[in-house]
């Protein structure tokens, strides 16, 4: 009945071509037929963040995402925050600053981050609050969370120079 | 899987409403997602097809030229409430905007969607109706322009017909003294549903004044008021009269965000609100 859809979306830079049902989320192709299990499932609908990516230039929820409508997209996951090398400054700025705890939501915090500091390379708190208000954390609470954006801020300011 | 359908990607308004004329109701008009994928996956909505209508150029586009505004059916609530002309002309509009969901959420979320889906909490609705919104619609055998009043039937009933689709919300030009506004009560900072929520626009010159208020009815709710208001009248006064216009026409209920009362109880805290931000923001800043 539901025919396959042949779609070609570039994942962290790296062209991939697959057919998936239309019933497939975005969420589903990066876990389950990339194998990029960075990408969490929390809700599965749209509430907790911790499937965001980056769709484009901006950061939405995998889970409410149709694969199908990928094709000719551009999508960055958690994968391509580190270099072979190293942890990304956003990265380390987590580790330092004790924002992970379980680390079920810290994907989708980093990339809520990583869309912020694109878009804003010198955020206030409140800012940084708005950005990751989509993205639920049950253990460390936010005030860690919000130290780390705002240290990776200044961290990617001097790198910059 | 969320589900089992097909979904095709079309090029063209024609070419959606054939498919949803086609498919006689088994079809859905699809945007952001934001509400139908969820509903897909958790409510039992079942459609045969989802027609993804992102691919129709015209309807991915804003535009503020005078006289009015004209809102595509796919232009992301983020990209409404971050417009500068929107945010100027269209207060209420922008700031409801931004107070839908999460970032992410709105990053997908559409106007139209918010409408279409027809949620009494939609937070968008109350700020449509005091801005006097008209709702670019369009069918098999063709197109229709209606005011976003007539687009509320009831709970997540809207008065589309099956091989329908909104194309574009149009805000009429407004007098220079215009202002509106929109505020609404959430359980907790951050993003969630209205418990209330409440719109109005004020010609501070003419004293024309429209309320709107959601979460409160079967359909967000304009108050007939019998405008011209004097802007200079006290504000208890303003707010007392209002409210019994209010108090009238709203039918709230008891659920899980807030009980019937507490509803009524918050109208003349967010009336008295409301009136203060449009009548002092007279002669700017």
């Amino acid at each position: 009945m539901a025919k396959l859809h042949d779609i070609a979306v570039t994942v962290n830079g790296e062209l991939e071509t697959l057919s998936v049902p239309a019933g497939m989320t975005l969420l589903e192709l990066l876990r389950d037929r990339l194998y990029l299990t960075g990408t969490k499932e929390g809700c599965g609908a749209g509430e907790c963040g911790a499937c965001t990516v980056i769709l484009g230039d901006r950061p939405v929820n995998a889970c409410l995402i149709l694969a199908a409508e990928t094709d000719g997209k551009e999508v960055r996951t958690v994968e391509g925050e580190a270099s072979a090398a190293s942890l990304s400054v956003l990265q380390q700025s987590f580790i330092d600053a004790g924002a992970i705890q379980c680390g079920f939501c810290t994907p989708g915090m980093i990339m809520s981050a990583r869309a912020l500091l694109a878009r804003n390379p010198n955020p206030s708190d409140e800012e940084i609050k708005e950005a990751v208000a989509g993205n639920l954390c049950r253990c460390t609470g936010y005030e860690a969370i919000i130290n780390a954006v705002r240290m990776a801020a200044k961290r990617e300011a001097v790198t910059r120079q | 899987m969320i589900g089992v359908f097909d979904y095709v990607r079309v090029g063209s308004v024609k070419e959606g409403c054939d498919l949803l004329a086609e498919h006689e109701g088994r079809a859905r008009v699809f945007a952001g997602g934001t509400d139908l994928l969820v509903n897909i996956r958790n409510n039992g909505v079942s459609p045969d097809l989802l027609v993804d209508i992102k691919g129709i150029e015209p309807l991915g586009k804003l535009t503020v030229d005078a006289p009015d505004a004209t809102i595509g059916a796919c232009v992301p609530l983020n990209v409404i409430g971050e417009n500068a002309a929107i945010a100027e002309r269209c207060t209420a509009l922008a700031q409801a905007a931004l107070s839908v969901g999460s970032y992410q959420v709105r990053n997908r979320a559409t106007l139209a969607g918010n409408v279409a889906n027809a949620s009494p909490a939609a937070d968008t609705a109350p700020a449509l109706l005091v801005l006097d919104a008209h709702v670019a619609v369009q069918g098999k055998a063709g197109g229709r322009d209606i005011p976003i009043s007539e687009l509320f039937l009831g709970v997540k009933k809207n008065s589309l017909a099956a091989d329908e689709m909104i194309t574009s919300i149009m805000l009429p030009s407004h007098a220079k003294h215009m202002r509106s506004a929109f505020i609404k009560k959430q359980r907790v900072r951050g993003h969630d549903l209205a418990v209330i929520n409440m719109a109005g626009s004020l010609d501070q010159e003419s004293g024309a004044l429209r309320v709107a208020i959601g979460s409160c009815a079967v359909t967000p709710i304009l108050l007939s008021i019998d405008s011209p208001i004097d802007c200079s009248a006290p504000i208890d006064e303003l707010v007392a009269r209002i409210d019994k216009i209010a108090q009238d026409a709203i039918r709230p209920i008891d659920d899980l965000r807030g009980s019937a009362a507490y509803r009524r109880g918050l109208i003349p805290v967010f009336l008295r609100r409301l009136l203060t931000m449009l009548v002092e923001r007279e002669g700017g800043e």
